[in-house]
């Protein structure tokens, strides 16, 4: 990994950044900002309703909230597979509803992304599905092996590197995601349930690797319904429901204490 | 740029081989509407060369005067040779027409009633052969204004019948041969898209790992343009293998025509070639298009 070291979040970040017009105003050490981020789909469907949120670099945040609250719509909002209908969300000092069709594969390598389902393609290696990641965004063929080899290191699969995904566990499956998500040198990696369909041993295995990512300087932003997890850590937690966010607290459980 | 041509062969090649069956479904289509492309062209092609041939036909022909000296008519037929529209002209005299006129009834088989005349009643007319048979107003006007023509026989209505006949077989053939290719579109469109659809999970990952358009479009056009290329080449190997067989009956049937055939092989390995590759890529590009549009 080569991030610079996670920056102080010198910031409150829970600070509203209130009369923002321009985006060079905000985003010192801020790497990802929502602002009064309002999601309304073609069929009437409101997801997100005036969302404001500020996660600076190197931030662990949990999103939590029942299903349909919106944290796929946030989710997809941020890797700009959907457009917000209001407001602005800015990644990296860059307004991502703004950016041409060319820039957008650009953005996204900014990213890396981890699902419930892995997404991993079964007719790949491990290996393979790794390199694959770097191979369709052009890298030289050189830079790959290196690449891919570091990172399977990393989530500790340098052994099951020639089998494919049917002959590996969830968690071995899953943790091939995490090698491809991490293979770009991501700014901000989105974990999207990525526990959901693991036992809680291995989901703590799961969870142990990203905080260990994020130690290396990565932003992690996962949305999971693991209230054990989430309570356990004791990190900053924001909930959403019914697309607003009701709560934003660092060192916080699943639930809300008083 | 090397390796991304590189990667787009290679995954084109692949993608072909992994989808052997549907692959080599489309190749079967594409080359059964290339053959049935061909033959459309074949028979356009004759059929120009027929329809050339009978607007080389047509001629504008004009009586002349009992009255007018020799010397006028030479003059006359000299005079109309030198204009630019003119192909040739030929002076049939009185005599010449008579005999003609002979010959085609005795062809018709009937009787020949001009032998009970004591004097030849044809006049002698002057045929002009034009360069182009749609360009006549300036030799009817031409010849009409000359002394010596009695009456310029009534060739415009005969001309347009012949090129509309002419104009509606051209269109009514370009017509065949532009839905026959719409319909090949079609069909590359929907094996493309199956092939699209097929990796869908694919594109989508490369989509979320940030994969430029250009990385997902082209593989598949290059496997569009494979599948063409296969098609074209399966294609023309089967019109060489009927091209002699096939010329045979192509001679024999337009013997009376003049037809030259010289370019057509040539012709048709271009229009066999263009198209397969053309349509493949185009089925390619509009398949992964709706995909790239999110």
């Amino acid at each position: 990994m080569t991030q610079a070291p996670p920056r102080a979040a010198a910031r409150s970040y829970r600070e509203r950044p209130v009369g923002l017009t321009e985006t060079e105003t905000v985003g010192d050490g801020a790497l990802l900002v929502l602002h009064s981020v309002t999601k309304t789909y073609p069929n009437g469907n409101t997801a997100l309703r005036d969302v404001e949120l500020v996660v600076p670099e190197g931030d662990f945040v949990f999103l939590v909230g029942p299903s349909g609250a919106g944290k796929s719509t946030l989710i997809r909002l941020l890797i700009r597979d959907e457009i917000a209908t209001d407001g602005a969300v800015i990644l990296d000092g860059q307004d991502v509803a703004r950016l041409t069709r060319r820039q957008v594969p650009r953005i996204r390598r900014k990213i890396g992304i981890i699902f419930q389902d892995f997404k991993l393609l079964p007719t790949k290696t491990v290996w393979e599905n790794v390199a694959f990641a770097l191979e369709v965004t052009g890298t030289p063929r050189r830079r790959i092996a290196p690449a891919v080899d570091r990172v399977l290191s990393l989530v500790g699969l340098a052994a099951q590197a020639q089998q494919l995904p049917g002959q590996l566990s969830g968690g071995e499956q899953q943790r091939t995601a995490i090698a491809r998500a991490l293979v770009h040198d991501p700014r901000l990696v989105i974990a999207d349930e990525p526990t959901g369909n693991l036992d809680p041993l291995i989901s703590w295995e799961i969870i142990q690797l990203l905080l260990r990512i994020n130690e290396l300087g990565v932003t992690v932003l996962m949305a999971t319904h693991n209230a054990e997890i989430v309570t356990a850590l004791r990190k900053r937690v924001v909930a959403l429901e019914d697309g607003r966010i009701i709560r934003d607290e660092v060192g916080a459980a699943y639930h809300r204490e008083d | 740029m090397i390796s991304f041509v590189g990667f787009s062969l290679k995954r084109a090649w692949l993608g072909f081989w992994r989808n052997s069956v549907m692959s080599l479904a489309a190749t079967a289509t594409m080359v059964f509407m290339l053959v049935l492309l061909s033959g459309f062209f074949v028979i356009l092609t004759g059929l120009n060369a027929g329809l050339q041939f009978v607007e080389q036909k047509v001629q504008i022909v004009a009586d002349v005067r009992k009255a007018a000296p020799d010397l006028a008519i030479m003059s006359l037929r000299d005079r109309t040779a030198a204009l630019p529209e003119v192909a040739s002209v030929e002076y049939v005299d009185p005599t010449e027409a008579l005999r003609r006129f002979r010959e085609r009834l005795a062809q018709q088989g009937r009787e020949d009633l001009t032998q009970y005349l004591d004097s030849n009643p044809l006049p002698g007319s002057i045929e002009v052969k034009l360069k182009d048979p749609r360009v006549f107003g300036n030799v009817v006007e031409f010849l009409r204004a000359d002394p010596a023509i009695q009456r310029v026989q009534e060739v415009q209505t005969l001309i347009d019948r012949v090129l509309t006949v002419t104009n509606l077989l051209r269109t009514g053939g370009l017509v065949v041969l532009g839905l026959v290719g719409i319909v090949v579109l079609f069909i590359i469109i929907n094996t493309i898209r199956l092939a699209v659809v097929a990796r869908s999970e694919e594109i989508e990952i490369m989509r979320l790992v940030g994969a430029s358009d250009a990385f997902i479009r082209w593989p598949f056009i290059f496997e569009g343009a494979l599948v063409g290329l296969l098609g074209a080449a399966i294609t023309l190997g089967l019109m060489a293998l009927a091209a002699d067989p096939l010329g045979r009956i192509m001679t024999g049937f337009f013997e009376v025509l003049p037809l030259q055939l010289g370019s057509l092989g040539r012709d048709l390995t271009v229009l066999v070639l263009g198209t397969g590759v053309g349509l493949g890529v185009l089925g390619s590009w509009v398949s992964v298009r709706s995909y790239l549009l999110k």
